[in-house]
């Protein structure tokens, strides 16, 4: 394994470092956030009007996001996620804290899964390849801090934290964690907690009527993605039984030439698996 | 252009495995781009023919400079993202932010696909040394999805009634073609190109809270992930942890009124 692990740690130093001017800046954007919040409630002027029209505006995006996907996927999973936007309960509250709630559920979720991960021999023990190791290592923490920030902002705008993992997906992990046999299953795995995360995100952009909430999500989103493309590689290089170019440095000049955009495999962003803003929200 | 083909036979399957992905992704890439066109033409059937409206009535449209270019890459984008969502830096258009964005934004696409282009010619021609294929196909690939988002966006600026933005970033053009003289090999190449791509990203992300329609919001939100994606897969090649924060940044966006659509 050509891993320099007191490279890899100085590197992750630094990557702590600009992190923490990253969590500066989201801050910022909470912080203003918490002041409209503040102001909306001192006003009274949560809108249900508003509401419900941020509900259909995200119901709208949501059915041009399912055509092309297939009569099929329309009839299904899209159906189900349609129905659940034309339903009462959910246009009477507040979309945008749902939307917030939800998306704390799924790092939730995320935060756990990596958690769980890290106590495979393979992911987190003696036998783990050191970069996959550091690599759920900090997307667990910055799940976290994403995770802390969308609370913060549902809280802000007058809504609950939430503290319990996507009830959808939380099925799904439960269902294959049985089934994990080596580190591929773990990489296939976070590959679809991490595009529900960053198509949900990508939706819901356009979907807020808060300016911040949006701000904070569209800073959230883009890392999700990156997750999902550092991922696609090292699936890649495991169903090509290479495990040994998994590293940082990796080896360029033996890197097969596919590798070099198996990690962004759409000019635009999909949003076909974003959940739907109820599904991780309080009631 | 020399291509590095080491373990042929140990990587045999590994390419053929890796290959079928790939035709699998590119069909997969080929099938979001209808969305995105029905979005950009829903785009111009609503607000973009009321822009095209309003436009032909005023006849004109106030011309403005650019932000002198200076010192480095970076530096040369030099804006604030408070400043910048608020402040025009130079542009003084008088066209709706969504257009300006979208032609700001056509406008570093063109300059992306200049500097992966100038990148693989160079490489062909044999001036970066020996490129590995990986570092081939990254760059064909990125140039490919630039010109798709240079696309969209112009859809956006043309159904509005502007002219369509076939020029690089003037005010960062210079400075890249200065840069990439001093490019030798596949290191400093994917340097540079991580430079532009964390531009692109930042500048979307600050469009993003500038934007007012929801079809330029949406046409950001799902090309800023691709932009990072990118910068991932660079700072990878580079032996650079590829995801180095939690939260994207703004740092070293480009003003979204910087560059001067005209009618």
């Amino acid at each position: 394994m050509s891993v320099d692990e007191h490279a890899l740690g100085e590197l992750m130093e630094q990557s702590a470092d600009l992190q923490a001017a990253a969590m500066h800046q989201s801050t910022e954007a909470l912080n203003e956030m918490v002041e409209v919040g503040h102001d909306r409630r001192r006003s009274g002027d949560i809108d249900p009007d508003q509401d419900m029209a941020a509900a259909a505006r995200r119901q709208e995006l949501m059915r041009k996001s399912l055509v092309g996907v297939g009569t099929l996927a329309a009839a299904g999973f899209g159906a189900a996620v349609l129905g659940l936007f034309d339903t009462p309960a959910f246009a009477d509250s507040a979309t945008d804290v749902q939307m917030l709630q939800t998306a704390a559920s799924i790092e939730i979720l995320a935060v756990a899964t990596y958690q769980t991960a890290l106590t495979l021999p393979f992911i987190g023990g003696s036998s783990a390849n050191p970069v996959v190791k550091a690599f759920a290592t900090t997307t667990m923490a910055q799940h976290t801090q994403h995770g802390q920030a969308f609370n913060a902002a549902a809280q802000q705008l007058g809504g609950k934290a939430q503290s319990a993992a996507d009830p959808k997906y939380a099925a799904v992990v439960k269902a294959a964690v049985p089934s994990i046999k080596g580190p591929a299953d773990v990489v296939g795995l976070a590959i679809k907690l991490e595009t529900v995360a960053a198509e949900t995100y990508v939706a819901d952009v356009s979907a807020y009527s808060d300016l911040n909430a949006r701000k904070v999500t569209a800073s959230i989103m883009g890392v999700e993605a990156q997750h999902v493309s550092i991922l696609l590689a090292v699936q890649a290089l495991l169903a090509a039984n290479a495990p040994q170019l998994i590293a940082l440095p990796p080896n360029l000049t033996d890197l097969p030439g596919a590798a070099g955009s198996i990690g962004f495999p759409n000019a635009f962003y999909q949003t076909d698996m974003a959940s739907p803003a109820s599904e991780g929200a309080l009631s | 252009m020399r291509i590095l083909r080491k373990n042929t036979d140990q990587m045999a399957i590994s390419e053929t495995e890796l290959l079928a992905l790939t035709a699998d992704m590119e069909e997969r890439h080929r099938q979001t781009l209808p969305k995105m066109h029905a979005a950009v033409a829903e785009w111009v059937e609503g607000e973009g023919a009321a822009e095209r409206s309003r436009v032909s009535r005023r006849g004109f449209l106030a011309g403005g400079g650019i932000v002198v270019v200076g010192g480095a890459l970076l530096a040369a984008c030099g804006s604030s993202s408070t400043k910048s969502a608020t402040m025009p830096s130079g542009g003084g258009s008088s066209a709706p932010v969504d257009v300006q964005a979208g032609a700001m934004a056509a406008s570093l696409e063109n300059l992306a696909v200049f500097a992966y282009g100038a990148g693989i010619s160079a490489a062909t021609a044999g001036k970066l040394g020996t490129i590995p294929p990986a570092v081939v196909t990254f760059a064909t690939t990125a140039k490919s999805q630039h010109q798709d988002h240079a696309n969209a966006w112009n859809a956006i600026v043309t159904g509005a009634g502007y002219q369509k933005v076939t020029t690089t970033d003037p005010a960062l053009i210079s400075t890249v073609q200065t840069d990439f003289a001093q490019v030798k090999d596949a290191g400093g190449l994917a340097k540079l190109a991580l430079t532009l791509e964390d531009i692109a990203a930042a500048t979307y992300l600050n469009a993003i809270g500038v934007l007012s329609s929801k079809q330029a919001i949406s046409t950001a939100a799902t090309i800023q992930p691709v932009e990072m994606q990118h910068a991932a897969i660079l700072n990878f090649v580079l032996g650079t942890y590829p995801v180095p924060n939690a939260f994207a940044m703004t740092t070293g966006a480009r003003p979204v009124t910087d560059y001067s659509v005209k009618k």
